[in-house]
């Protein structure tokens, strides 16, 4: 007798030959074709998110662009999130990825406003704050880049923590955090990151700052990239995040721009000097 | 054997639409010692009164701390209220964890409410034998929730479920405009007054029988037996005394 | 009744010889001990009014909020059993919630009370279970405006394909009640719980059917609402209660599409009226009596 339980009350192999089990999918032991696979890089893709923090509040920007590839697809992407009136999320990175993480935050907003009511102050005090949101974020990011399937963003979150005082942090597709004054992802974190630096050195620093030198410096550091970062372009998104609210601007024009310097640079492109 | 035939299971209704299976749970309620609850603009406490078996045995578990910022004060099954005190700190990890952020106590209240209730409509389950007044501080402030085993939960300024809690809640409608502006001092003595008006005769408060639970702004919740609530017991009928029920004050010298 | 003592009563499911479940209909029973709900489908949103009886003293004022949101556009009032309410509203977040994630668009309240009608109904068909001991009220606003799909980004074609045709309107207030049964009705105004009698008279004296010309405003109708709660609770004067309300607007209107509680100002207001018509009835009566 097999003294397999698994066997019994099946076909018995020795009689009807071992199952045929090509038909079946791979884990029910159907033929191994290939592997399970994952994303293994972006597709459509938003550049740089910058942000800086000042006495009171956080600025934040990014452009207006998705890419597919080196194609500059899609020309009107909202890349900043507002979540609540305390914290707002910006996207860098797959644009599918994004649309996720937004619907995922919409049903995490239903959530809170199951029991909030936008009369009562104590119910505005215990609003979600942008350290509880960045928390959450990291906590989704970790679990897919700990699951072989990254969402594939570098994210910053910012607005005010639990004690209204100015919070940004970032998480990114590797499920990486970490907090500063200043922060920018992908080109930006080249370009625009040294320049913020210097506005704004330190937490300190950045204690002393006002909103309009804050939103001065962040304007720059977008112009800044438009000259140099061919992912980008020079429509783009801004808000503000303080006791007052959010304040989102989601057409703004780059002004002032000088292509003075383009002729100058060599080493690169047609020139053969 | 049964009272009548709608009072078998949970999952009947009687012709007056009751479900007796869960009016009887509540009944075991009211076989456990009482305990109290009260909260003021800055704190929540909770007052408990414990039982021994016998005279060398110990004395019961009647205040449970679930999380840094709250917890629990039960009366009637007490293995019940662990199944429940063992998901609520589950689930206050988990709040901490993914949100760093204490759980909401209306949110942790309406979890187990919904667990609760799932027991009174299910063939082959009861419903919970233990009542639980949950208190605490949030990000709201302070709260008081009471639990039932039907599932009810509510949000009150003061509460007292167990036995002879009556007489507890008699007193804590008396008193019931002092409790906002109590300092954490006489929050606590209000919580033992009320405790105390509920005992039988032959019974006093001491501090081998007494729990308490205190929680406020800024302060964690914390739990105070034994030699810690020496003090309070010697003070908290005392001041009574000399206030409005001077009468009744004399009694506790006695 | 002829119920009791046939034995046919004993168990949810089963139908006696003249083709009744008892146990749905003592489940009713149960909803008509329940202070008094009840729902308003106006013009230009839905307002939703319960009368919540207050059982002891030491209950905290303003607090225990049972009037309930189920997506940001709708929301639920029951009266009965109410723990088995809270299940019913908890079932109708996690349909809204599955609807958003396979369709990425907010669910029709038409959607909703089907869904939750047969969710209802299964309750009534196994000895395993109970019927719910409540009866619901839902009501929403499915948005005229056009909106996108949730995590759009960027407005897409204007026209051609996945463009949009011109002309075609939907969306509106809508408002159903559903019960133990899972029988469900679309209604103009809806009420139940104790008072639900003379809060029905109060309702059918409304201007609610759109085919009889323009329907009461929003605003006329959470005023409307609080009077037809005082005038339910005369029924049972001797219990104290509080008024609860919310109410759902257009995207135009005062809430924005959503399901919000009514600001403080406006509910006092409405409370001081209806009050003021109370007392005008009594005088009116007393008058009478004069004459």
């Amino acid at each position: 007798m097999n003294h397999n339980p698994q066997a019994w009350g099946r076909p018995r192999d020795d009689v009807y030959g071992a199952y045929n089990s090509q038909y079946l999918p791979q884990h029910h032991g159907g033929p191994s074709a290939h592997p399970t696979t994952h994303t293994q890089s972006p597709i459509v893709t938003g550049t740089s998110v910058i942000a800086i923090k000042y006495s009171t509040g956080v600025v934040i920007a990014a452009d207006n662009l998705a890419s597919y590839g080196s194609l500059a697809r899609f020309t009107d992407v909202k890349r900043l999130k507002p979540f609540n009136r305390k914290a707002v999320v910006g996207f860098g990175g797959d644009v599918s990825d994004m649309q996720y993480l937004d619907r995922l935050l919409s049903s995490l907003d239903v959530q809170e406003n199951y029991s909030h009511n936008n009369d009562d102050p104590e119910d505005t005090k215990a609003l979600m704050s942008a350290k509880n949101l960045h928390t959450y974020l990291a906590k989704v990011m970790y679990k897919r880049r700990s699951d072989f399937n990254p969402l594939w963003n570098s994210l910053l979150i910012c607005g005010l923590d639990e004690k209204n005082k100015p919070f940004l942090a970032t998480a990114d597709l590797l499920g990486t955090t970490y907090s500063a004054p200043t922060l920018a992802t992908g080109f930006g974190a080249h370009l625009a990151q040294p320049l913020l630096r210097k506005a704004v050195p330190d937490e300190e620093a950045s204690q002393k700052l006002d909103k309009e030198t804050a939103v001065e410096v962040v304007r720059e550091c977008m112009k800044v990239l438009f000259y140099r970062d061919a992912r980008s372009m020079n429509e783009y998104s801004i808000a503000v995040v303080d006791e007052k609210g959010v304040e989102l601007k989601e057409k703004e024009k780059l002004e002032n721009q000088s292509w003075a310097f383009a002729d100058q640079i060599r080493g690169y492109g047609t020139q053969t000097v | 054997m049964f009272r009548n035939n709608y009072d078998n299971d949970s999952v009947t209704f009687s012709p007056q639409g009751r479900i007796f299976q869960v009016e009887y749970a509540q009944e075991a309620v009211k076989q456990g010692s009482v305990v109290v609850g009260i909260v003021s603009k800055t704190h929540a406490v909770l007052a408990a009164l414990k039982r021994n078996a016998e005279e060398l045995s110990s004395y019961q578990k009647k205040i449970i701390p679930i999380d840094t910022h709250f917890g629990i004060a039960l009366a009637g099954l007490a293995s019940d209220a662990r199944v429940l005190s063992n998901f609520m700190k589950q689930q206050s990890l988990a709040s901490r964890l993914t949100y760093d952020r204490p759980i909401f106590l209306s949110e942790i209240t309406s979890r187990i409410g919904d667990r609760a209730q799932t027991n009174t409509q299910q063939y082959g389950k009861r419903p919970y034998g233990v009542g639980l007044l949950i208190a605490g501080v949030d990000a709201k402030g302070p709260h008081l929730f009471e639990f039932q085993p039907s599932g009810v939960t509510q949000e009150m300024i003061a509460c007292g479920i167990g036995a002879r809690s009556q007489m507890a809640r008699t007193y804590l409608e008396r008193n019931l405009d002092e409790f906002e502006g109590s300092s954490r001092e006489e929050l606590i003595k209000h919580a033992l007054c009320a405790l105390k008006d509920s005992l039988s005769q032959d019974k006093e408060l001491t501090i081998d029988n007494t729990s308490l639970g205190v929680g406020g702004i800024d302060e964690n919740f914390k739990m105070y037996e034994g030699q810690d609530i020496a003090g309070w017991l010697e003070t908290a009928f005392e001041s009574k005394a000399e206030g409005e029920e001077g009468g009744e004050g004399m009694e506790v010298d006695s | 009744m002829t119920s009791i003592g046939t034995g046919y009563d004993l168990s949810n499911s089963v139908f006696s010889p003249d083709g009744r479940n008892f146990q749905v209909e003592y489940a009713v029973k149960a909803v008509e001990n329940g202070g008094t709900a009840i729902g308003i489908r106006c013009k230009d949103g839905v307002v939703l009014a319960l009368e919540k009886l207050v059982s002891s003293k030491l209950l905290k004022k303003d607090a225990n909020k049972r009037i309930a949101t189920v997506d940001r556009h709708v929301g639920v009032v029951h009266s009965g059993l109410l723990p088995d309410g809270r299940h019913f509203v908890s079932r109708s977040r996690d349909e809204a919630s599955s609807w958003r994630s396979t369709y990425k668009a907010p669910i029709p309240v038409s959607s909703l009370a089907n869904r939750m009608g047969a969710y209802v109904q299964a309750y009534t068909l196994y000895s395993s279970v109970r019927p719910f001991g409540i009866t619901a009220i839902v009501g929403g606003y499915d948005a005229e405006t056009e909106v996108d799909v949730d995590g759009a980004v960027g407005s897409g074609p204007k026209s051609g394909s996945g463009g949009k045709s011109k002309g075609v309107k939907e969306g509106g207030p809508y408002l159903y009640m559903i019960e133990p049964s899972g029988l469900y009705w679309g209604y103009y105004g809806a009420a139940t719980g104790k008072g639900r009698q003379s809060a029905k008279s109060e309702l059918e004296k409304l201007k609610l059917d759109p085919k009889d010309g323009d329907c009461i405003s929003l605003e006329e109708g959470v005023k409307e609402a609080a009077r037809i709660i005082y005038v339910a609770h005369e029924d049972s004067k001797d219990k104290d209660f509080e008024l609860e309300m919310t109410w759902i607007s257009a995207v135009s209107g005062p809430t924005k599409g959503r399901h919000e509680e009514v600001p403080k100002e406006l509910r006092e207001e409405a409370e001081r009226l209806a009050k003021k018509s109370l007392e005008g009835e009594d005088e009116d009566e007393e008058g009478k009596m004069e004459e």
